[in-house]
């Protein structure tokens, strides 16, 4: 296994035709949900003549909002913790030094990079508001009652790059090989699940605000926030 | 896992059929309605849902039962839509049962949950699905039902014929004239400005109350009218049931009768 995880073979797959296929997974399938979602939604005569854009922008802006809510108001602390859980886990990688420094390698693309601080303490919120979910899904009993092995697998899929690259920053406990293989892997994994599981909510959110909005502001002329 | 604990409640709507449903049928209706029915919605809710628990605040069934998370909305949809998935629609009667339990008495349709929902889910369209079903088998409480099939005979919700709906109005007239000189309860009054369309129950058991609001109509001096013929019922109990048929029938009776009558408005009780 040790052998495995450190030869030379694995770490250039991951490192060269796997991001190929992880990236082509990720936005292809992305286009494909999207895509087959609003065809389907075609056939139902209850979704595109109510569709209102003045309604949409009004849900998308209550909730992409801190506190913009009734329900986020109620729970400030899980407000705060998802919402600082959510952005870090995307502007982390878009924005890291080590990340930038591949594209501009291999593409000589450049755009603007996070302080290696400031990036270090916003993986670590990611980790641990991923600790904060998973207590809560482990505590709360109306959390509990939904609560699936998919439902822990997905965590851990979403942290998992976060965890593994922390380990390779600071090259703690672990080689530095098997670290930094297991991170592109995850990283891959990541990629590849976002369309076809249940993180596809970071695709579909648009859409299901875009529905509810219509329909409760324009329809019933109530708000959904 | 936590257990679900509910006292078990006898109703002959639901017990007589539930027991003499085969499985084959089950699962044929199940298909049609989450497959033929249903449309883009059913999936792209399922499949987005991050089981998070944030809706249960919404749900006064939940708050009521002192927080029990089997009456939360998402609690709710685990136990009916995720198991209809799971288990690929082969379930027995029994099952059946206890959708409709969840479907038809621990929720409302209110809808707040959606407004709850950080992605704005509709729980009360999934729950609705799992009434049609429930409505397809047959297994419904006696009492809702009993108000559809009146929806299907008389067109009102309480047994009240058409005929029995002139007479009501018209000893309530009668009696509404010891209180104001030469009272008029206007039907079919073509060109009126508004239709007042009672709730069935005022023109059956608490004709008071449709008193009451001819007296207001009278002394505030509105331009209304009532339909004389069918169609002035302003409930639609057959829409709770998931008897979309019926549902569309009523409604389309109770627009209808405001269009002959080229009334503005249609104002009802509740």
């Amino acid at each position: 296994m040790y052998e495995f995880l450190t030869s030379l073979e694995l770490y250039n797959f991951v490192k060269g035709p796997m991001v190929w296929v992880a990236f082509i997974m990720f936005i292809g399938g992305s286009i494909y949900r999207i895509v087959s979602l609003l065809y389907r939604a075609k056939k139902a005569k209850v979704i595109y003549p109510y569709m209102s854009l003045k309604y949409t922008l009004r849900s998308l802006l209550h909730w992409i909002i801190p506190f913009a809510s009734t329900n986020m108001r109620k729970r400030p602390w899980i407000t705060v913790i998802t919402f600082l859980f959510h952005i870090c886990l995307i502007v982390t990688p878009v924005f890291l030094l080590g990340h930038n420094m591949l594209w501009r390698e291999s593409w000589n693309i450049k755009w603007w990079t996070l302080p290696e601080r400031v990036a270090d303490a916003m993986t670590l919120i990611v980790i641990f508001s991923a600790l904060f979910f998973l207590l809560r899904r482990l505590i709360s009993p109306e959390v509990r009652f939904v609560t699936f092995p998919s439902d822990y697998v997905l965590l851990i899929i979403a942290v998992a790059p976060f965890i593994t690259g922390f380990l390779v920053f600071h090259q703690l406990f672990f080689d530095y090989d098997i670290m930094v293989t297991l991170h592109i892997l995850f990283g891959e994994i990541t990629l590849i699940a976002i369309p076809f599981t249940r993180l596809s909510h970071m695709l579909f959110f648009w859409l299901t605000r875009a529905y509810t909005g219509s329909d409760f502001g324009a329809v019933r002329h109530s708000r959904d926030y | 896992m936590i257990k679900v604990i509910r006292k078990p409640v006898s109703d002959p709507g639901m017990d007589e059929t539930a027991k003499n449903l085969s499985p084959e049928k089950i699962e044929k209706v199940i298909k049609w309605v989450l497959e033929k029915e249903a449309d883009a919605r059913l999936k792209t809710f399922v499949e987005t849902c991050i089981h998070c628990g944030l809706c249960s605040e919404a749900c006064h069934y939940y708050l009521s039962y002192k927080r029990d998370p089997s009456y939360a909305p998402v609690g709710k949809i685990r136990q009916t839509i995720w198991d209809i998935f799971k288990r690929k629609g082969r379930v027995d009667g029994e099952t059946v049962k206890m959708y409709a339990r969840i479907a038809y008495a621990e929720c409302n349709i209110c809808r707040r949950c959606s407004m709850y929902c950080p992605f704005g889910i509709d729980m009360a369209y999934m729950l609705n699905l799992v009434r049609r079903i429930c409505c397809l088998l047959g297994v419904v409480p006696q009492y809702l039902q009993d108000q559809a099939n009146s929806h299907m005979y008389t067109y009102t919700q309480s047994w009240l014929a058409q005929d029995d709906w002139v007479d009501t109005v018209q000893f309530i007239e009668d009696e509404l004239r010891m209180e104001i000189k030469n009272a008029r309860i206007p039907l079919d009054k073509v060109g009126a400005e508004v239709m007042y369309s009672p709730h069935s129950l005022e023109a059956k058991f608490k004709t008071n109350l449709l008193a009451n609001i001819a007296q207001i109509l009278n002394v505030a001096g509105v331009d209304w009218t009532m339909p004389s013929f069918d169609g002035w019922d302003s409930t639609n109990q057959a829409m709770h049931v998931g008897d979309n048929e019926t549902m569309g029938m009523v409604e389309r009776m109770h627009f209808e009768a405001a269009m002959k009558l080229k009334v503005k408005k249609i104002v009802t009780s509740e």
